[in-house]
């Protein structure tokens, strides 16, 4: 799955560790999330969509290889 | 919100603060084989049975106190070590926390697959003896290894 958070991020112009408080998780997450390394859970999803705003589909995109 | 069996995270630090004195105490006893005699105490136990004699259910046995103390604490210990939550707990905190038990399973049995192969009669014991804390103990270590790898990689920014 991809995801836009980088770019959200951007846009908003703030930092990871920011965005991390605002979704009260670790900076750690945060970045694995950006990297790709991990998949959030529905709960922290809409969380992140309603700190950028935006719908939850503008944040995240399913890949093909998520159907394996 | 959810209820995820952990500890608060302050008891990891009283979890460290016992568990390295008793497992460094657990050592010495091994090694030197430390039965001091005032904890000679006599016991009631469920099920006893005797090196080259019966086998019965309840009854009285003498038994030296510093080893069953020194197990407890370090149970006890490394459970909270173990199992209290980091600093900021999060749902990806908890996936690693599973990798790593799922893991330290599969660690542990490994080397006792390993030692049922090539460790017999009596040495058993010692296998069993270590065994009795190293699923524990592995997990813990792989846990705070992948812990500490992630604050690492995290540490750069854009």
């Amino acid at each position: 799955m991809k995801n836009s958070i980088k770019v959200e991020r951007a846009k908003k112009n703030i930092t990871q560790a920011e965005l991390a408080k605002l979704a009260k998780v670790s900076r750690q997450t945060i970045n694995a999330m950006e990297l790709g390394k991990y998949v959030p859970s529905t709960v922290l999803s809409l969380r992140l969509a309603q700190i950028f705003e935006v719908e939850i589909s503008e944040i995240f995109t399913l890949e093909d290889s998520d159907w394996d | 919100m959810k209820l995820n069996y952990l500890f608060p995270n302050k008891f990891k630090k009283i979890g460290w603060f016992i568990l390295i004195p008793s497992a460094i105490l657990a050592l010495v006893i091994l090694i030197f084989e430390y039965q001091p005699s005032f904890l000679d105490f006599k016991l009631p136990a469920i099920f006893i049975s005797e090196l080259f004699g019966d086998t019965k259910l309840f009854g009285i046995v003498t038994n030296n106190i510093l080893n069953d103390i020194v197990g407890i604490l370090i149970i006890i210990s490394s459970l909270l070590v173990a199992f209290s939550k980091e600093e900021s707990e999060d749902e990806y905190i908890s996936k690693i926390r599973l990798e790593s038990l799922v893991w330290a399973v599969y660690f542990n049995y490994g080397i006792l697959l390993v030692s049922f192969l090539i460790i017999y009669d009596i040495s058993f014991l010692w296998v069993m003896l270590f065994n009795m804390f190293t699923i524990l103990i592995f997990f813990i270590v792989r846990f705070n290894w992948q812990i500490s790898k992630l604050k690492k990689s995290a540490n750069y920014e854009e």
